[in-house]
């Protein structure tokens, strides 16, 4: 039976609790990695760096997910925990009197990656101790200090000044080494950007219909029966900003290997808007809402670019004193995202992962289709 | 007579002066199903919500299974055995039914944040059993297999209070504090919600002590083992239904609203 048939027809709890019920399903989840892996040999190699933005946007954005969508918990300060992972994970390599051993077995960055993880659960566990107390409106205000004290303050003026370079870490390429291989192109941070991805997306998926998804689902749902119920509800939110601040300081330290040098202005505030941005455009506690909207975002922003970088192209050419107009629509990109979230907020409030649910639904129930007009 | 399970001695509580609970003392026992009446504003929710920790009296005590809980949270109260259901429901409305029950289950699960992440092994197998505890025992007695994959915020207001009880019950509670269950049901649904209340007390396997409380006097009367009446924060009558029934204070208390003390429906 290929299809998921009409009424229950599972023999054992543990048959229908799986993620991927029926053989179709899992043939699409292995067309999908193949997919996956076989990206670099189809597309040209200037789209390796989109493909690896948008899974370093889906690592960021996940732990927003996890705060705003799982916990509602409303965060705007999550490029601090960002930041904090990558300035760990690059200091850790480039300053630590590694080992010969574990240099050579590429284990440095590796080691780094996880400690960026730890460090960054801490620092948002520190900012989120106010959620213990207030919430909505208040608490969106705490997690903004998060990111200007982080990033403006403690990095900036304090953890820039280290080594006297005043300004950045340089990671010239080939610095980064994982196991036996030197991260020196874009494909090979590509590959990398997969595995992390598919990593952290089975975990959250997988701690999403565990006891610990539950309770961060209820506390956001209905917070005072999730207490009556046996919910440590201080305990679960502490968690939440613990476990969202690990998958930030693992989406920054994956980011260093992109990036030839680390500065405090990719970490800037508009980042933790973008992904805030970009889960209500894929859609609000989804785990498949973070990856459309990291692709629908990332795709918008290279469009416009190409379409931006076209278009003056063939301005300069015919009509050269017409230049200035370029350089007013290159600032299309961050208008195109704000009305894209208008768009959503007001036509399609349940984001992508919505629609692509219906359009599942339509394709399972073909011929008797019914999509359930009115949405 | 059977030992006291819970003990409420002098509890006191106001808003802002205003006294909604005036030093009610009351002893419940264990296996019994002990109603809580009064008019509106009595203050029978205020004295729920000290039980179970949502509030804190400014005096008394309160004492379960022997031990103070007074100064615990309502979660640690849970742990020990207190659940509850509420007048206004509060379900998780984005949940599902089935998951509404799991995260009843919550404190009998133990799986840390390792082990869930990774799933495979002790979380499935745990959560396999948390299932097979949930259909077995709680859907199954309930007749909800109906609704059990369904969003909880669409359901009926019915269905929606047994849900309440059903997560409830999955802390495998001693002491259950049930708020208004029957209030704004249908006729044969308040039979079904007797019945069951009937069944968690008296069935072997639950043998949950229920704390009600309930405007239907019809229901109230028959399911009771002992009923205490509050008016105006202040304790006025305690016996069995009878003798509350009898009590002068009583039916002063409710004059005005004679007929919800004879008439079942209203
Ligand atoms: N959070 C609160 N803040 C202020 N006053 C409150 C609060 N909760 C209850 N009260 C007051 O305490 C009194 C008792 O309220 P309570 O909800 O316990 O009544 P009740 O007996 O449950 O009534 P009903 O039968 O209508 O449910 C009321 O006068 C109410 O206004
Ligand atoms: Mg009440």
């Amino acid at each position: 039976m290929s299809y998921l048939p009409c009424g229950s027809y599972f023999d054992s709890y543990r048959e229908e609790q799986k993620w991927w019920r029926t053989p179709f399903i899992k043939g699409k989840m292995v067309l999908m990695v193949v997919l996956a892996l076989a990206l670099p040999y189809l597309v040209s190699g200037e789209w390796m760096s989109v493909a690896y933005t948008i899974n370093y946007y889906i690592l960021a954005a996940l732990g927003v997910q996890l705060l705003i969508g799982y916990c509602g918990q409303i965060t705007l300060g999550h490029a601090a925990f960002v930041a904090v992972g990558a300035y760990c994970s690059s200091m850790m390599v480039l300053f630590l009197p590694w080992p010969q051993p574990i240099v050579d077995a590429g284990l440095a960055y590796p080691i780094s990656l996880i400690c960026a993880g730890l460090l960054a659960g801490i620092w948002s566990v520190l900012f989120g101790l106010p959620s213990a107390r207030v919430k909505g409106f208040y608490l969106i205000m705490t997690t903004m200090a998060a990111q200007w004290v982080t990033v403006p303050l403690v990095i900036t003026q304090y953890v820039s000044q280290i080594g006297g370079r005043g300004h950045y870490f340089s990671l010239p390429p080939g610095t980064i080494k994982v196991g036996p291989w030197l991260i020196d192109s874009d494909t090979k941070i590509y590959y990398l950007s997969v595995f992390l991805v598919a990593l952290c997306l089975l975990a959250m998926g997988n701690i999403a219909r565990s006891r610990l998804g539950r309770a961060w689902v209820a506390i956001r749902d209905n917070d005072i029966a999730a207490e009556t119920m046996g919910v440590n509800i201080v305990w679960y939110k502490l968690l939440a900003f613990f476990v969202a601040g690990f998958f930030g300081g693992v989406a920054g330290a994956f980011y260093i290997t992109a990036l030839s040098f680390v500065s405090p202005e990719h970490y800037e505030w508009f980042f933790s808007l973008l992904w805030v941005g970009i889960i209500l455009i894929g859609g609000v506690g989804s785990i498949q809402g973070i990856v459309f909207g990291s692709i629908f975002v990332v795709m918008v922003f290279k469009l416009l670019e190409m379409g931006v970088l076209g278009l003056s192209g063939v301005l300069m050419e015919s009509y050269p004193h017409l230049g200035w107009v370029t350089t007013k629509i290159i600032f299309f990109k961050e208008a195109a995202f704000g009305m894209a979230i208008i768009f959503f907020l007001m036509y399609e409030p349940n984001g992508l992962a919505y629609r692509y649910w219906q359009l599942k639904n339509y394709f399972n129930l073909w011929p008797f289709s019914y999509t359930g007009k009115g949405h | 007579m059977s030992e006291v399970i819970l003990e409420a001695k002098n509890v006191y509580l106001s808003f802002h002066g205003v006294a909604a609970l005036v030093n009610v003392s009351f002893e419940v026992r264990k296996g019994e199903i002990f109603s809580i009446i009064g008019p509106n504003g009595a203050g029978k929710t205020c004295m729920m919500n000290c039980i179970n920790g949502l509030y804190r009296p400014q005096k008394g005590t309160l004492f379960f299974k022997g031990r103070e809980i007074t100064h615990l949270s309502p979660h640690r109260r849970a742990e020990l055995g207190i659940s509850r259901t509420f007048q206004k429901i509060e379900l998780f409305g984005g949940m599902t039914v089935l998951d509404n029950i799991r995260l009843g289950r919550h404190m009998h699960l133990k799986s840390g944040i390792i082990s869930s992440s990774i799933y495979w092994g002790k979380t499935q197998r745990e959560e396999i059993r948390a299932r097979r505890f949930i259909e077995e025992e709680i859907i199954d007695l309930l007749e909800i297999e109906a609704v059990r994959n369904e969003v909880t915020g669409m359901l009926p207001y019915g269905l929606q209070k047994r849900i309440e009880l059903a997560r409830a019950l999955a802390l495998q509670p001693e002491v259950i504090l049930l708020d208004e269950p029957l209030a704004g049901l249908n006729l044969e649904e308040v039979e079904d919600m007797a019945r069951f209340i009937l069944d968690i007390n008296e069935d072997e396997r639950w043998k949950v002590t229920c704390v009600l409380v309930e405007h239907d006097m019809g229901v109230v009367m028959d399911l009771s083992d002992r009923v205490m009446t509050l008016n105006f924060g202040v304790k006025i009558a305690e016996g069995t239904p009878e003798e509350v029934q009898e009590d002068p204070e009583v039916i002063k208390a409710y004059l005005g609203e004679v007929e919800d003390l004879y008439v079942s429906r209203r």
